[in-house]
């Protein structure tokens, strides 16, 4: 036995109560995983799903609240085409819907005409000819859990489509997108002439600052729309920073419910194991001495939790991305920042929980604590 | 030559001074002495032992050892860790740590390593008769071999002085004697210091001076009488042997 050793034996020495502990911690930090994972994993989606079809930038509405809710006007593309070092845009109309009742979908609406058509993956069929109204390519994952393949038909927004291709992408989104001519989708939605966004390409070859340039005059145009690069426009909407602000102030709570249930489990191990800490006083161990011991098994107790937590806060981002409202939308998204984190907020709250009880526990006179049997 | 520990004009109030437990206590002892310190219950005795041994600190007056002024938690601590022992009427052992480590834990304040002080713990157990139960919780010892493991504790840093509180008030007959037979031996052996606080005048008997308290006033201190001695020895012997 040595003094590495001695905090597990104490720790292990009231199991009901040290296991208490640790699994609050755990649940605080699987909280904090979870919630900041989801967040950062819907906005990774949607900016990984909108990356995927091959734009350099995108043009949405300045200060758009979410996605979905942004508007543009179609003749905008017009003016971006317009624009030295552009080589293509395409307008692209986004929603989200069910498919019988099953799956989310996101519908996306593309022109006839649209660069995107020709990145498509296509696994099977082919993509919509410009004339055809009612075709649509659907992502694999949502196709095979429709059981729909080529020539089936899906009703989307109430409206029949025939599934002409099936495609092949990397991102859950898309994965799980049903993509179909522009303008029908427009009339089924009552948003004749507008997009949601515009994909962007650039004239090659690119290099960042060749992107910069571009943007800013892009940009230059108008006011009513800002342009950002793909992975980057994400970050911008309003909704995701709601949701980052949500997320850090539900686990910022849940944290510091963390550190107070290790205060008041180390408080109350203190107030118990007063006589015990009365022998190590009385044998010659110097208060600093006890009140490391007391900070180590603070420590201890939410490294063991943080572990633990970290475990269980990504299997609930899996759950919670499995369910029937988040499904195809959402991925889990644990990045190194998140762990790292995590980890800052594990190794602060143990020692942090355990200060004053440790304080206190130095406070009594070794005849005193003695006394306490 | 300085006293080993003097107590000089001490006095310990409780209760914001409703209650004095010592008033104007002074008293010394020489290294190598045998002191028993007697009085009824709540005469202060036990009071006494902790300010002598730094458990407890007094209102006003001097505690010093070997002639220094002893302040301040950390300075009691490291003679408590190095220069002194104590053994408790009621043990003072941790139930979640084995017999062994319970000593181990007295030692943790000193250099040396986990094997070393291993090593030590298990000597200390084997001279107190206790080497096949070192691996068992005081749960799972008698009365009398719990008090072995706290004497072995008490001497597992070689003190100058062992102090030992009402050392057999939990025991029965035999082991109080066995016990106090203990404590006489190490002092025979290593010329360790030994002060016991009792109300029991047989176990006060293995000390040559006798300190009597009452009140929280010293109302007697001297040599103990070659016939009561005898008195008390025979009592003791009596009693280990009867059933």
């Amino acid at each position: 036995m040595n003094l590495a050793t001695l905090p597990f034996r104490n720790l292990a020495g009231q199991p009901v109560r040290s296991g208490l502990t640790i699994l609050g911690v755990a649940v605080a930090i699987a909280g904090f995983i979870a919630l900041t994972g989801l967040t950062e994993g819907a906005q990774h989606s949607f900016a990984s799903g909108i990356d995927e079809p091959g734009g350099d930038l995108v043009a949405t509405q300045r200060n758009g609240y979410s996605l979905l809710s942004g508007s543009l006007p179609e003749a905008l593309g017009k003016k971006l085409a317009a624009v030295e070092g552009v080589d293509a845009i395409s307008g692209l109309l986004l929603n989200i819907t069910t498919a019988a009742d099953q799956a989310n979908v996101v519908i996306s609406g593309w022109p006839p005409d649209s660069f995107m058509w020709g990145n498509l993956h296509l696994t099977s069929g082919r993509v919509p000819k410009p004339s055809e109204t009612s075709g649509a390519v659907l992502g694999e994952t949502i196709a095979e859990a429709l059981g729909k393949k080529v020539g089936d038909t899906i009703e989307l927004q109430f409206q029949p489509y025939t599934i002409v291709g099936i495609a092949a992408f990397e991102t859950i989104l898309n994965e799980n997108i049903a993509i179909v001519p522009l303008a029908g989708l427009q009339e089924s939605l009552g948003r004749e002439g507008t997009v949601t966004l515009f994909q962007i390409r650039l004239k090659r070859p690119l290099d960042p600052e060749g992107v910069d340039v571009v943007r800013d005059r892009i940009a230059a145009i108008s006011d009513d729309f800002s342009v950002s690069t793909t992975s980057d426009f994400a970050g911008n909407l309003r909704f995701f920073r709601l949701m980052q602000a949500i997320a850090s102030s539900v686990s910022a709570i849940v944290l510091a419910t963390a550190v107070l249930g290790i205060a008041n489990t180390m408080l109350m191990a203190v107030n118990e194991r007063t006589f015990e800490l009365g022998i190590l006083a009385s044998v010659g161990w110097r208060p600093k001495r006890i009140v490391g011991l007391i900070m180590v098994e603070g420590f201890l107790i939410s490294a063991i939790g943080g572990v633990i937590g970290v475990g269980l806060g990504v299997l609930l981002m899996y759950l919670a991305s499995w369910t029937r409202l988040s499904a195809g939308l959402i991925e889990p998204y644990l990045t190194t920042t998140l762990g790292i984190e995590a980890l800052i907020a594990v190794l602060l709250a143990g020692p942090l929980g355990a200060l004053y009880p440790a304080w206190r526990a130095t406070r009594l006179l070794p005849a005193e604590a003695l006394r306490r049997t | 030559m300085p006293h080993l520990l003097e107590l000089r004009q001490v006095r310990r109030e409780f209760d914001g001074g409703r209650i004095v437990a010592l008033e104007s206590v002074s008293l010394a002892i020489e290294a190598g002495e045998t002191v028993a310190i007697l009085g009824p219950s709540g005469s202060g005795k036990s009071t006494l032992l902790n300010l002598l041994s730094g458990l407890d600190h007094p209102t006003s007056g001097d505690v010093q050892f070997t002639g220094k002024t002893i302040q301040g938690r950390n300075a009691w601590a490291d003679i408590r860790a190095t220069r002194m022992g104590i053994v408790f009427q009621n043990f003072c052992l941790i139930p979640t740590l084995s017999a062994e480590e319970n000593i181990e834990i007295a030692m943790m304040t000193q250099p040396g390593g986990a094997a070393l002080r291993r090593q030590r713990a298990l000597a200390l157990l084997d001279r107190v008769g206790l080497s096949a139960r070192a691996n068992l919780r005081p749960a799972l010892l008698s009365g009398g071999e719990r008090q072995r493991v706290a004497i072995a504790r008490a001497m597992c840093n070689r003190p100058d002085i062992l102090i030992a509180d009402e050392p057999t008030g939990s025991l029965d007959r035999k082991n109080s004697f066995a016990t106090m037979e203990m404590l006489s031996d190490l002092h025979r052996d290593t010329g360790t210091t030994l002060l016991v606080v009792t109300h029991d005048p047989s176990v006060a008997s293995y000390c040559r001076r006798h300190v009597e308290i009452v009140d929280g006033r010293i109302v007697h201190d001297g040599a103990q009488d070659a016939a009561e001695a005898q008195r008390a020895t025979v009592s003791i012997a009596e009693r280990a042997v009867s059933p």
